[in-house]
Order: C-alpha cells, then sequence, then structure tokens
C-alpha cells in the first residue's frame, strides 16, 4: 500500500464533525474513518471525493502522496 | 399476511395433505407399499404406486424451493441493506460435529466402509462463530476489501496444504499400502474443505478487529 498523509483529522475537526457524523455522511463504517485518520488505508477514487465534498477541502490537501 | 407467505404457506399444507391421502390409500388399497420399508433391489413399479411417488416428489420440490426462496430473500437483503446476513454464533457449536470424523476410523476397522472420514467436513461450521459475531455488519468499501483479502489468503493456505499433501502422497503407497492412501487423502481433502469454510470468516474477522484495538473516538 502506498504510504500517504492524511488531513482529514484536522478538516474534520474544522467542520465541527464527528467520526460518526462523517462516516455516515460518506457511506462507510466509523471504523473506516478512524483508519483513514491514521493514514493506514488508501480509499477508493469514490470515498476519497466523497470526503473532500464532505468537509469542503480539496483531495490533494486531506490525502498527501509524496512524489516518487 | 403477505399473498406470497399465503401461497407457500398453503402449498405445505397441500403438500402434507397429499402425503396422508396417499399414505391412506396405499395402506387401504395397495398393501401398504411404500409405506413399509422397501427393498428398492427388487421393487416393480406399479400403477397404483403413483399417488405415493407423487406426493413424495411433490413434497421434496416443495422442500428444494423453501431452502431457494430463503436463499433469495437473504441475498436481496443483503443487496438492499448493505449489511452482512444475521447468522447466530451459536451455529459455530455445529462445528463439534467434524468430531464425528474420528469414528471413521473405528467404520473403516469394522466395515471397511471410509464414508464417516467425510464428517471432519463440519469442523467448516465453526466459523458461523466468527460470521454470527460480525452479522448485520455495514459491509463499506473497506470490509470488502477485507472479505476479499481474507477469501484470496484463505484459498492460498488451502490450495498450498492440498497441493504439498499430495505431492507427498502421491510418492508412493502410505505405510505400503494404496488403500491407506486414499484414506488418507479423503482424510486431508476434507479437513482442507472444512477450514476453507472456516478461515475466510475467521480472518475477516480478525481483519476487521485487530484494526479496532487501538481505535478511539477523537
Amino acid at each position: 500500500m502506498a504510504e500517504f498523509e492524511c488531513k482529514l483529522k484536522k478538516y474534520r475537526q474544522l467542520k465541527d464533525l464527528t467520526q460518526e457524523q462523517l462516516a455516515e455522511q460518506v457511506g462507510v463504517r466509523r471504523e473506516t474513518i478512524m483508519r483513514l485518520e491514521k493514514a493506514q488505508y488508501n480509499p477508493s477514487l469514490k470515498l476519497a471525493v466523497d470526503i473532500s465534498r464532505a468537509v469542503e477541502a480539496p483531495i490533494e490537501e486531506i490525502f498527501i502522496f509524496p512524489y516518487q | 399476511m403477505k399473498k406470497k407467505t399465503k401461497v407457500i404457506i398453503g402449498m405445505g399444507i397441500f403438500c402434507i395433505l397429499s402425503i396422508l391421502v396417499s399414505i391412506w390409500y396405499a395402506v387401504t388399497f395397495n398393501d401398504s407399499r411404500l409405506v413399509v420399508p422397501t427393498d428398492f433391489k427388487s421393487y416393480t413399479f406399479q400403477t397404483k404406486d403413483l399417488p405415493m411417488i407423487v406426493s413424495i416428489s411433490l413434497t421434496c420440490i416443495y422442500v428444494f424451493a423453501l431452502f431457494f426462496i430463503h436463499l433469495a430473500n437473504n441475498t436481496k437483503r443483503t443487496a438492499k441493506t448493505n449489511t452482512t446476513r444475521k447468522v447466530n454464533p451459536k451455529w459455530g457449536f455445529l462445528g463439534l460435529l467434524g468430531f464425528l470424523g474420528f469414528t471413521g476410523f473405528w467404520t473403516y476397522q469394522t466395515t471397511g466402509n471410509v464414508f464417516a472420514f467425510l464428517f471432519f467436513l463440519f469442523f467448516g461450521f465453526f466459523g458461523f462463530f466468527y460470521e454470527g459475531k460480525m452479522s448485520g455488519t455495514f459491509m463499506d468499501e473497506r470490509f470488502r476489501e477485507n472479505a476479499a483479502h481474507a477469501q484470496l489468503k484463505s484459498y492460498k493456505i488451502i490450495f498450498s496444504i492440498i497441493q504439498i499433501t499430495l505431492i507427498l502422497l502421491c510418492q508412493g503407497k502410505l505405510f505400503g499400502s494404496l488403500e491407506y492412501t486414499l484414506i488418507a487423502t479423503i482424510i486431508i481433502l476434507s479437513l482442507t474443505s472444512a477450514l476453507g469454510i472456516f478461515l475466510p470468516e475467521y480472518l475477516l474477522y480478525h481483519y476487521d478487529h485487530d484494526d479496532q484495538l487501538n481505535d478511539s473516538e477523537e
């Protein structure tokens, strides 16, 4: 799995959302949001887009993949 | 009650009634043929046997239809709610039936029958224990990914075991007996099939719950 940095927690807190609320909005389980925030799960493009829309932040700022 | 349920219950009642009527007919007019234990080696068909044959066939079809309707409903519900099927973890105790496989050693010694070794397959039902623990879980993309990963890993393990044991067994006769070699093959195939039923559920539970050990709401 590609290593990346995830800023989801920061953007989620800015939007004043709990993990549960965000999970419900994007149609996943809370555990998935937890794993995403720890950068331990590489989401599908659709989930990344959904999350980006939910927290109103660009994908590339939430999920930061280093240049190879 | 739904119309569909009424039809299913009605057909069940019809099957039971048809069996009762055909039993009465066979006892009254057909010397209880097919009601009392029948030796099918010497059986010859008679027209009077038809009611019993038809009613038994109808009942068998009904039971199969019930099974498939249940399966279809389960699949439909899973697709609709996107959650795993509801299973009681207590079904996992069915796995204990796997120990019946050991009776194969006794039946082989006494009657030469090796069929009982197939009971080792029941060990696979221990998987219900883990499936039950995860029943009704919402299947998001990570869950599906974990499920696929668990399935693939278990296939890999099972095929490796089968391949290694078959290569070893095919080297020659086990204890100088081809019969022992075939019995060992039956046992290995039964046990690996059981593993194939159990392992995906166990691994899925393991992947899904190990993730949560250190998780907390922040």
